[in-house]
């Protein structure tokens, strides 16, 4: 297929085409990865901005990694938060990235859409690292490319995602991304967490996780916001692990060897338990191997040739 | 196919003859098949790869290594064409660490392709040499490369395709000297 | 004197929606009739010099009076000022203005209350009419001077932009309000409920991880507020009405003889939530976007009487603060020069609405509530006028627009059927589109 895509910025907007041609680059690039030097001269001379607004060591070091294999320089911009300006920094510092010439700007910021309003101004690339609750595109590929690993074919097969659905970016882009792909998608939480209107992405909803548990192939569990509690979102962390924490022995009413997946970081004891957490870690290095080889597939595939270059 | 036909430079006999020929001085230059990894570059450099692993197992008995070599990403035009390169998957199935490595290809013409095969090879592993075979030498190099094995040396002008057709990839199995329609070309 | 000749006129003051001759002169409307002959005229005309305006294809309407709107001044005249506001107002067909009290500081006192009026006549332009705030400050607890204001020019209350939270507060503002006459406006939005949502709360919502706010945020204070003032026998005003609970409740209220009016937005009869992209923060407004069946209660509400205005809630912003990922870009929609036309092209034209109804819901009834001048084409009345042509074309530029304001969902669209001439007090103020 013929790659036409200047930004990525959610998965609700791909083809199923796109999708599976970005599983079939990073297959690629995970080769790449494997051997002895991880070092390739396809980017050399191009460069990526990485520009964080929220803290988050794993998903910056990965898209650095990726960006140096293919041989781009990276530059990281911190910024520190500042709760009144935020939106006008982001706008200067787009104006500013935009005069430094960058090929690829990758973005974390709190504000959903806030992707798309940087990528609407700029020339460079722009890769959506996680935007408030909306989107966080990558994660999601990952993910499915690990599924896509253990599971060989994914169409038909049933995943779980567990925990607080409403404000989470990484549930609604695996639940677009699992879908176009065939999968299908239940999410399980307590309503205030997981609420009806969440049906409109197409997914079943339950509150009552062990009745979605049999023939779950895949259980997700979503990392639990502590001060979700002071919003009054749901009573107790007790009650919530008792209802929706992932355990050894829940987890066998799926029936199958299901896999567990958790977008990181585990709050263990609560929404994991941490026997299961230790099943989770056994697979985290694989998922990070996985991280760079799909941020390296989506960077190359965005600026790899001269077609998505905006003049 | 883009041009006009001039001449049939090969048959199907005379591919066959000099692929045979070509695995038959590979091990003949390697004095045995002992190290010997066969790594075909993507596309054309894949079946005849195959074909000298199965001539070189008919008349030695041993299946050599073979594997495939994708240089898309070490590609130095990748910032000036115009339509984005898929990448496909480099597999080599055996470590190369040691080994003599034979890069086979279809036509060797400017000898960017071949620098781009090396220096992927090497990000690999480190062989102990690393060889090159081509089906058709049509000169016009750019690089200070040779091929160590050629199946046919065929002078041509800038103006004119090689175009090499193999029964796996085109359906067909031939060699063709093409003249470029377009003038304009360099 | 003007003489605007086979025009098709709309005052619902009258029950007039016919064809018509309208004389103009001294200010005042002179005469309406169905027919003059030039001599008749130029016999009124008394040597005056007379102007002839072919209104056969136009409406000519009372000049509309807008009970909403924000001017930002004193205090954020990068946004608006009370002279562009104004501008932009006849330019959009609006004679008359009323001017919300938040601003910076909060119109809570009397000076502050002639100060507004002052700005207003040194502009020139629409008649601006300011509202006072509640309670000093706006902080919702201790009433402001009412009497004293009203002695300065304000002709409603309100804490726009902010609930009484308070529920004695508001109880104890409906109570003395009465010494004024002036009904309470209510800008209906539950705190707690609403929290720090960015859109109505709903499929879309939860689509794009922008925070809802759910309808109930509105609902329960307008029920709250018809209790308080079924209960004190007070004055209340509802401003910009959004959902189908709303219209349900004021519905049933005024059946039961409660003292209410409510106003809707040309926005929230127009978009829904449905239609909000990520980024198109020009349709961040509060209340926010509904969904299509509270739109549809909401042309019923309408339609039926049970709201009884259109108010604009112009809501001016700078560009750069619109320019800002959803979450962060002020809520509100600059709507003064594109409401009329909009309210034309999406709900006259297609049949939702009649114009007579628009016409009524945003010239007449506005005056009759708020004891307002205008809003009325009687002969000795003053002549807040506009002739509107509905098959003038234009497309909304930056460049066009006199408001400071940016923030419209309409910018780089084209849209049909505008005010070509506007009137106040029989001085023309705009012309073809041009503010004078």
């Amino acid at each position: 297929m013929k790659w036409q895509r200047k930004d990525i910025l959610a998965i609700e907007d791909m083809s199923v085409e796109e999708i599976r041609h970005i599983l079939h680059t990073a297959k690629v690039m995970k080769e790449i990865l494997m051997r002895p030097i991880k070092k390739l001269p396809t980017l050399k001379g191009k460069s990526v901005v990485n520009l964080f607004y929220e803290a988050s060591t794993r998903t910056r070091t990965s898209f650095e990694m990726a960006a140096k294999v293919l041989g781009a320089d990276t530059t990281s911009i911190a910024v520190a938060q500042s709760s009144v300006s935020k939106g006008e920094s982001l706008y200067d510092t787009a104006k500013t990235i935009q005069a430094m010439r960058a090929d690829v700007v990758i973005l974390r910021h709190p504000s959903s859409g806030s992707a798309k309003f940087l990528a609407d101004i700029l020339d460079p690339a722009v890769i959506n690292a996680g935007d408030g609750q909306h989107a966080h595109p990558t994660q999601a590929l990952l993910d499915i490319f690990t599924m896509q690993e253990n599971l060989g074919k994914l169409e038909g097969k049933n995943v779980v995602i567990v925990g607080d659905v409403l404000h989470s970016r990484v549930a609604r882009s695996n639940a677009w991304c699992l879908q176009k792909m065939g999968v299908n998608v239940t999410f399980a939480g307590p309503p205030t967490l997981v609420p009806v209107e969440m049906e409109g992405l197409g997914v079943k909803i339950t509150h009552d996780l062990d009745s979605a548990l049999p023939g779950a192939d895949i259980v997700m569990a979503l990392r639990l916001q502590l001060e979700r509690q002071k919003s009054g979102l749901f009573p107790s962390l007790r009650e919530y692990s008792h209802l929706y924490g992932l355990t050894t022995e829940r987890l066998k009413k799926t029936g199958k060897q299901s896999i567990v997946l958790h977008p990181g970081p585990m709050n263990r004891g609560v929404e994991i338990s941490d026997d299961v957490a230790n099943s989770v870690d056994a697979l985290i290095e694989r998922q990070v191997t996985n991280g760079v080889a799909i941020r390296m597939a989506l960077i190359y595939l965005l600026i790899g040739g001269s077609s998505n270059v905006v003049a | 196919m883009e041009g006009t036909i001039k001449s049939k430079i090969l048959d199907a006999d005379g591919i066959r003859r000099a692929v045979t020929r070509i695995a038959h001085e590979i091990v003949e230059k390697n004095k045995g098949t002992d190290k010997l990894v066969l790594v075909g570059i993507r596309r054309r450099g894949v079946p005849l790869a195959e074909r000298i692993q199965k001539y070189i197992e008919e008349f030695e008995g041993v299946k050599v290594p073979l594997g495939i070599l994708d240089i898309t990403l070490y590609r130095d035009d990748l910032s000036t064409i115009d339509i984005h390169p898929v990448v496909h998957e480099t597999d080599i199935p055996v470590s190369i660490e040691g080994k003599a490595v034979i890069l086979i290809d279809d036509v060797l013409y400017t000898g960017r392709t071949a620098r781009a095969a090396l220096d992927a090879t090497m990000d690999i592993g480190r062989p102990e040499r690393i060889q090159l075979a081509v089906l058709v030498d049509r000169g016009h190099r750019e690089l200070p490369i040779r091929a160590d094995y050629v199946g046919k040396n065929l002078p041509t002008s800038r103006r004119e395709v090689v175009a090499v057709r193999l029964k796996e990839v085109d359906g067909e199995e031939d060699i063709l000297l093409l003249e470029r329609d377009d003038i304009n070309i360099k | 004197m003007w003489w605007l000749k086979d025009v098709w006129v709309i005052d619902p003051s009258q029950k007039i929606s016919a064809s018509r001759d309208v004389l103009v002169k001294g200010g005042q409307v002179l005469e309406i009739s169905s027919s003059l002959t030039e001599k008749e005229v130029l016999e009124k005309a008394q040597g005056e010099s007379l102007e002839t305006i072919n209104g056969k294809g136009k409406f000519l309407f009372p000049g509309l009076i807008d009970v909403h709107t924000h001017l930002r001044e004193p205090g954020q005249e990068d946004k608006e000022d009370i002279l562009s506001g104004s501008r932009a107002a006849v330019r959009g067909g609006f004679t008359t203005i009323m001017a919300m009290a938040n601003t910076q500081p909060p119109i809570d006192n009397r000076a502050l209350i002639e100060f507004v009026c002052r700005q207003g006549e040194r502009a020139g332009y629409a008649h601006v009419l300011p509202i006072g705030t509640v309670t000093k400050g706006m902080l919702g607890s201790e009433l402001v001077e009412m009497a004293d204001m009203k002695e300065g020019g304000a002709v409603a209350f309100s804490d726009d932009g902010k609930n009484i939270q308070n529920s004695e507060v508001m109880r104890l503002a409906l109570e003395y309000a009465k010494l004024t006459g002036f009904p309470i406006i209510s800008h209906c939005e539950d705190k707690d409920l609403a929290g720090e949502g960015l859109m109505r709360r709903g499929v879309a919502s939860g689509r794009m991880g922008l925070r809802g706010i759910p309808a109930s945020a509105e609902s329960v204070i307008v029920a709250r507020d018809l209790i308080l003032a079924e209960e004190t026998g007070g004055k209340l005003h509802l401003a910009h009405i959004s959902t189908t609970e709303s219209v349900e409740l004021i519905r049933k209220a005024k059946a039961r003889g409660v003292d209410v009016t409510a106003e809707v937005n040309p926005h929230h009869l127009i978009f829904c939530d449905e239609e909000i992209g990520i980024t198109d923060t020009a349709l961040k407004v509060n209340p926010p976007l509904g969904s299509r069946g509270d739109r549809e209660a909401l042309i019923e509400g309408l339609r039926d009487g049970t709201i009884d205005m259109i108010a604009t809630d112009h809501a001016p912003h700078t560009q750069a603060e619109k320019a800002r990922p959803f979450a962060e870009a002020p809520f509100g929609i600059a709507s003064l020069e594109t409401a009329l036309s909009a309210v034309w092209q999406y709900l006259v034209l297609p049949g939702r609405l009649s114009l007579d109804r628009v016409i009524e819901a945003w010239s007449d009834t506005p005056a009759q509530r708020f004891g307002l001048p205008g809003g009325s084409l009687k002969p000795g009345t003053l002549a807040d006028m506009v002739l509107f042509d509905p098959d003038f074309s234009e497309v909304i530029e930056s460049a066009k627009l006199v408001s400071k304001a940016r923030n419209t969902p309409f910018l780089e669209k084209t849209m049909q059927g505008f005010p070509v001439m506007v009137w106040v007090e029989g001085r023309l103020v705009q012309r073809d589109r041009t503010v004078i």
